[in-house]
């Protein structure tokens, strides 16, 4: 049912000692410049860039990365035909007057609007990807806490972040007993099952809660949550490669201009 | 004798809408003991444990802490956990940050410690249980025996007086429970007192200094292991089965052996009374010698030199970081728990071994074998490696 979390994959990423900061700069950067960009080149280009460096630098398994495309991909697909369908523009390829008020026509605007949208979602997907599958949530907390966020929602995240993985084991287990026992085998059964599994974890939940307050309690809680994270220094390797980067897509944002594909 | 830690006076406790769980408890507890509760499940094990550390107040009766009755107020609690470090059975309940070290740092942050004082106490932790390296790792990608080992360190970080553990070896393989009851024992051996309950009667009965079985909320029978364990009536009443040795003692007996000397406690005892009882001496060989490594002070170097010479010795490690150091260095190991006694027994055949182990674990390899060669007469010498000494 679950078989490897992002969370996993991140923990034991080729970039996990990587200063976190350039790592988020290198992804927030990126999808930054997507948006800036208004040819469908430069998200191409950083699309490119960064599936290099999760495939190279971070070492993440290629099948497990198309997966994770697979489904935004669909997405986008489907939008972007819509897009190409639907808006109009005056060099027209194809078109069909379904209805009096109502047509669907391909043009070379709509096909360079589409390809621009594609594009983007694209780098955008890959930049998401680059700082999920390489910047594990623990190392996030440090950021947050170096970004001022107060320190009772980072508590909240941390407390939540260790819970979600318990709760996925419990949630796991009786899954596991409700298939070993057919709970699953007809559709009735299934909606049944699904109910008693919302349920118990539910009350798993709940256990878990009450038993994390006594094991605070039991070590002296006072309300400090230790945020005492890791961080790894800034080295000039990565600084040089983040920099040479972004100045080079916001070089081609800029020259690329408003250039087309067609 | 040392002083009394912890005491109770007629304690009861009732559930809430429940059955009495605690039923006119008293007992005491000694500085440094090593105690062990077993019992069926639902004896009132886990409950009494958890009035150690103030989480459940008893009905009536008293509780006494260090001479002082415990009291229940706020301030109070926070000073009597510090002092009594609490290890749930659940590691996964016990661990509450999303990586090793914070989870560890999480006593000494609340206690107030400064930055500094945390990282040291939360590494010296985490070295003593045989997890350094593992600071950034989130604990769901922890193996069983290793969550124990952090939810453990997690509590000395606070560096408590007493560490109770509910059921330290539940849901770990054999190697792993041993690893555990040693890592307990080398603590007693640093001066902390230890409480666990158990099922394990063959772990328990050689390693707790007293054992106290509980039946229904009582106490059945307590004192030392061979009497703990020793009356076969309470054994069966209390679901637990004789330990191996027991037993054998006891049919032995039966049969019209008349072993010599008290009840055997390890395997070593036991070949010592059978070999008094048959008079067999050994004249043929002389014993062998012992040899230590103590991994704090000799090289590595120094211990290739010394192997490449004694090539067929036996080599057993004592305490976390003399097996750790056995890993790195990549030595094969004969032996990971008993290991003095194994050493003994191996000594008597005429051969040699090497023992690892650490500095605090070193007089211990001194004192446990000039007691059995006190008690035996036969002469079994121990050496420090040579090299690397300061």
């Amino acid at each position: 049912m679950f078989e490897e979390l992002l969370e996993d994959i991140a923990q034991k990423n080729g970039l996990r000692e990587v200063n976190t900061n350039l790592k988020l700069a290198t992804g927030l950067g990126a999808i930054l410049l997507c948006l800036l960009s208004s040819s469908y080149f430069p998200p191409l280009f950083i699309a490119l860039v960064l599936t290099g460096a999760i495939l190279f630098l971070a070492r993440v398994d290629p099948k497990t990365y198309a997966e994770l495309f697979i489904v935004p991909l669909w997405f986008a697909i489907m939008s972007v035909a819509g897009i190409i369908l639907i808006s109009g523009g005056q060099d027209i390829f194809w078109k069909w007057n379904i209805l009096p008020s109502f047509s669907l026509s391909v043009t070379r605007e709509s096909i360079n609007q589409g390809i621009f949208v594609f594009c983007r979602v694209l780098g955008g997907m890959s930049a998401l990807c680059f700082i999920s599958l390489t910047t594990p949530m623990t190392t996030i907390f440090t950021v947050l806490r170096q970004c001022r966020i107060p320190e009772i929602i980072i508590e909240l995240m941390m407390i939540i972040y260790r819970t979600i993985f318990i709760l996925m084991d419990q949630v796991v287990q009786i899954y596991t007993a409700q298939v070993m026992r057919l709970g699953y085998s007809t559709v009735k059964e299934s909606i049944h099952s699904c109910a008693t599994l919302c349920g118990a974890a539910f009350i798993a939940s709940w256990d878990a809660g009450e038993d994390l307050i006594q094991a605070m309690d039991a070590r002296c809680y006072t309300g400090k949550f230790a945020v005492l994270g890791e961080n790894r220094p800034v080295e000039r390797g990565p600084l040089l490669a983040l920099f040479a980067f972004l100045s080079l897509s916001a070089a081609i944002v800029i020259f690329s201009g408003n250039s087309t594909i067609i | 004798m040392s002083s009394i830690i912890l005491e109770a006076r007629e304690i009861r406790y009732r559930y809430p809408r429940g059955m009495e769980a605690i039923c006119g408890i008293s007992f005491h507890i000694r500085k440094k003991e090593k105690i062990a509760l077993v019992g069926p499940n639902g004896a009132g094990k886990s409950t009494l444990l958890a009035m150690f550390n103030g989480m459940i107040r008893p009905d009536s009766g008293v509780l006494l802490f260090d001479n002082q009755p415990v009291r229940y107020d706020t301030a109070s609690l926070r000073m009597l956990r510090k002092r009594v470090g609490f290890v749930l059975q659940n590691p996964d309940r016990q661990i509450i940050a999303p990586t090793v070290y914070q989870d560890v740092a999480f006593g000494p942050t609340n206690l107030g410690y400064p930055e500094q004082e945390v990282k040291r106490v939360a590494a010296q932790a985490l070295r003593h249980v045989g997890l350094e390296g593992f600071e950034h790792r989130p604990p769901h990608q922890l193996s069983g025996g290793e969550k124990k080992r952090v939810a453990i360190a997690g509590v000395l970080a606070i560096d408590p007086d007493v560490l109770v553990l509910d059921e330290p070896t539940s849901g770990l393989d054999p190697s792993g429970s041993e690893d555990i009851m040693e890592l307990l024992d080398e603590l007693n051996h640093e001066g902390k007192t230890i409480i666990i309950s158990t099922h394990n009667v063959e772990l328990a009965y050689p390693w707790v200094d007293r054992a106290i079985l509980m039946l229904e909320g009582k106490i059945l029978e307590e004192g030392i292991p061979e009497k703990a364990f020793g009356n076969p009536e309470y054994v069966r009443r209390a679901h637990l089965s004789l330990p191996t040795l027991l037993e054998l003692h006891i049919e032995l007996q039966k049969r019209g052996f008349h072993l010599q000397g008290k009840k055997p406690h390890t395997v070593l005892d036991m070949m010592q009374a059978i070999e008094t009882l048959f008079e067999k001496t050994y004249s043929s060989a002389s014993p062998g010698a012992i040899t230590i490594y103590n991994v704090d002070r000799h090289s590595p170097e120094s211990f290739s030199s010394w192997h490449s010479e004694h090539s067929w010795v036996s080599i057993g490690a004592m305490g976390t970081r003399a097996k750790q150091r056995a890993e790195n260095e990549r030595i094969h190991l004969d032996f990971t728990y008993g290991v003095i006694d194994k050493c003994i027994l191996r000594a008597l055949l005429g051969e040699n071994s090497l023992i690892m182990t650490t500095e605090t674990m070193v007089d211990r390899v001194y004192q446990r074998v000039d007691s059995y060669v006190k008690e035996s007469g036969i002469p079994i010498v121990v050496n420090m490696m040579e090299g690397g000494l300061p």
